[in-house]
Order: C-alpha cells, then structure tokens, then sequence
C-alpha cells in the first residue's frame, strides 16, 4: 500500500523539495539577450486586420507581385486541389465592422475523414470552422464571412495542417508549417 | 460586444492578459515585464528537468521567444504561465532527447555520476548534490510530472494541459517519483 496520496508530498521528501523550490534567478545578461532576441525577429503575420485602405494597398501589392487574393485550384499532395476564393461579383455588405466579403474555402481530399479551416479569422481553432464534404465525395468546403484584410491560414485534413499550395506562403510558424495567406480586398 | 465578450471572456483584471495584449499592440516593455514575472519558475523547472544552469537558461530563453513569435494565439482565458510552461515542457523534451549522448555522458550515468562525487569532509555527500543525483535517477516523465506537482505546485488540471499527459497518467507518474525519491535518497544518506 502506498504511504501517501499523489497530491500530498511525502513528509520525507519535504526537505527536499524545499531544496528543489530554490529560485533560480536569470542574469542581467540573460534577460537583456533574450530582449534584444525577441525585438529583433520579424514577427510573423498573424492575426492582422488592416483598414479598409491598407488592406486594398495590400491587396495591389500582392496582386502585383503574382500572388492574387483569389487564387486557382492547383494540384496538391496525394492528388488533392485546394482554393480560397473570394466569389467574384458578390456585393460587400456593411457591418457595424466595416466590410464583409463571403469567402469560399475548398480542398480536395477524397481520402480524408474530416477537414477544417485554421486561420487568423478563428484563432487557429481547428473546431470552429469544420469543411463539409461536397456530394461528389471529393471536395471539402466551407464559406466564411471575412472583414477586408490580411489572413494567414491553413488546412486541417485529418489533424495534421496542410497549407494551401495554390497561395502565398509566409515564414513557417512555430512548428514548422508554413501559412498560406489570403488578402480580402473590396475590388 | 467585442470579441472578448463573445469568448467568455471574464477576468479583465488579470495583469498577464493585458500584458499580452499590449505587448501584441507593440509594447516591448510589456513582454519584458512577462519576462520578468514567469521567467524565475521557468527557469527553475528548466534547471531541475535538465540538470544543467547552461542548458536550462537555453531551453528557457528558447521558450521565451516561441512564445513571443506566437503571442497573438495565446488564449486570454488560460494562464500564461500554463501556456509559456507547455512550450517549456516541449523544449526541454526536445533537449533531452537530442542531447542525450550528452546528458548520458553527464549526468545520468549513475556509476560516472557517483565516481565523480567527492565526499565532504564528513564523509557523507551535500543533500543538494544528492537531490540532483536523486532527480537525474528519474525517468524524465516522472521527472517532468513530479517537478510540476510538487515543486511548481500545478494542479492536475493544469498539468494535463501542459503536458498534454492525461491527469490519471500524471497521478501515477508523480507517485512513482515520490516512492523511486525517498529510495534513492534513503540510499544516498545510508551510502
């Protein structure tokens, strides 16, 4: 039988553990590399929502330098195609929020069980914006209603985050996966 | 109703959260001031985990700036210290695993380990020096539960969400560190 409960310390170990509680305090030297480190990366393009001029001035930007907000279905891994698309000729509404255009996301994995969408748009909540599986069996899709702006996202295809090959990959994240970007433009 | 009220969000006052958020909206000292608070703890586990100041302090640094490039997904209505201690947890398994030949070499072969232990002039061996022999014994997720229960006070709760461990797994991990403990340092005091 066991002398203690895992939540209480066993009293012989208390000496211990006050031993092991002793503070480790970092260095002056630390703290300011660790400051001067972090000032000095490039902070990657998360979660940025631009007002409405910017965000047409990025949209020009990116259209300029051959990566368009709306982009074609291209061919992806394991024979998969994917597109986020803007849907052309869709009049804006105005929200309290300013403008929203219906954005259609779409991938085609015919093999995966469950698809979602992951982005700057839902926190990078791979619960929040589940893909439906079109009739034909292929296609997984989902439309959101997106503010004009910037959005960094990617695929979710059986737990694992795919980008999207057909559109502008920024800097590789935390773990490794690179992030598609999408830019919501009113024209 | 802004997007912290559709979310639940309740604790307006926690100090961490709006430090997060000023630090997003560009605030430099915002984040060293994160720094300062969790710094101290992290780098405590990471001292202990590892065995090592030199390795904690890069493991610890290391996180820091994770945390940093990924602020904006810091989720307001968990605790920060949860959060930038998951990415810890993570960093120190990594060095572990690739320092291994490394670590084994230094410190967790037993034999080396206890060659090299001079005796003090009693003749037995400083308790410090046989709690880090004692921790260096563990297997590293015993290790990891039982450094996050008893000597960073964590809940279970809060422990799953770290280490993403399930909280009976994490029950038994940390009652195995405490039994193999009082073993290995019986043995010490009676060597």
């Amino acid at each position: 039988m066991r002398d203690h409960e895992p939540d209480r310390l066993p009293e012989s170990l208390a000496l211990a553990v006050d031993l092991m509680r002793q503070e480790e305090v970092p260095s002056a030297e630390w703290r300011d590399e660790l400051l001067r480190r972090a000032s000095a990366e490039p902070r990657l393009m998360r979660r940025v929502t631009l007002s409405v001029p910017w965000a047409i001035a990025a949209g020009v930007l990116c259209a300029a330098l051959g990566g368009a907000a709306v982009v074609g279905v291209t061919r992806y891994s394991a024979g998969a195609a994917s597109a986020a698309r803007v849907a052309d000729g869709v009049a804006a509404s105005t929200t309290a929020n300013g403008m929203m255009l219906p954005v259609t996301f779409s991938v085609v994995a015919p093999n995966a069980a469950s698809v979602s969408i992951v982005g700057d748009f839902n926190r990078w909540n791979p619960a929040a914006l589940p893909m439906r599986r079109s009739p034909d069996g292929r296609t997984w899709q989902v439309e959101v209603r997106l503010p004009l702006g910037l959005y960094a996202y990617a695929f979710m295809i059986d737990g694992r985050l795919a980008p999207d090959p057909a559109a502008p990959h920024a800097a590789a994240d935390d773990f490794g996966t690179p992030n598609s970007m999408l830019v919501v433009r009113g024209s | 109703m802004t997007a912290r009220d559709l979310r639940g969000y309740h604790e307006l006052n926690d100090d961490d959260a709006w430090l997060v958020q000023s630090a997003l909206a560009g605030d430099a000292r915002a984040f060293a001031e994160l720094v300062d608070r969790h710094a101290p703890v992290c780098l405590r586990y990471a001292t202990r985990m590892l065995g090592s100041r030199e390795d904690a302090e890069e493991a610890t640094q290391d996180a820091f700036l994770r945390a940093h490039r990924a602020l904006d997904r810091f989720d307001t209505t968990m605790s920060f210290r949860t959060w930038v201690m998951s990415i810890l947890i993570n960093r120190c398994r990594s060095m572990l695993l690739h320092r291994r030949r490394r670590t084994a070499r230094v410190q967790l072969d037993g034999a080396a380990v206890d060659a090299a232990r001079a005796p003090d002039r009693s003749g037995g061996v400083e308790l410090r020096d046989a709690i880090d022999h004692a921790l260096a014994q563990l297997d590293p997720a015993q290790r990891e539960a039982f450094l996050l229960k008893h000597v960073e006070s964590m809940s279970y709760e809060e422990m799953a969400v770290a280490t993403g461990a399930g909280i009976s797994a994490l029950k038994m991990r940390v009652q195995r560190a405490c039994d193999r403990l009082q073993l290995l340092l019986r043995e010490d005091v009676n060597a």
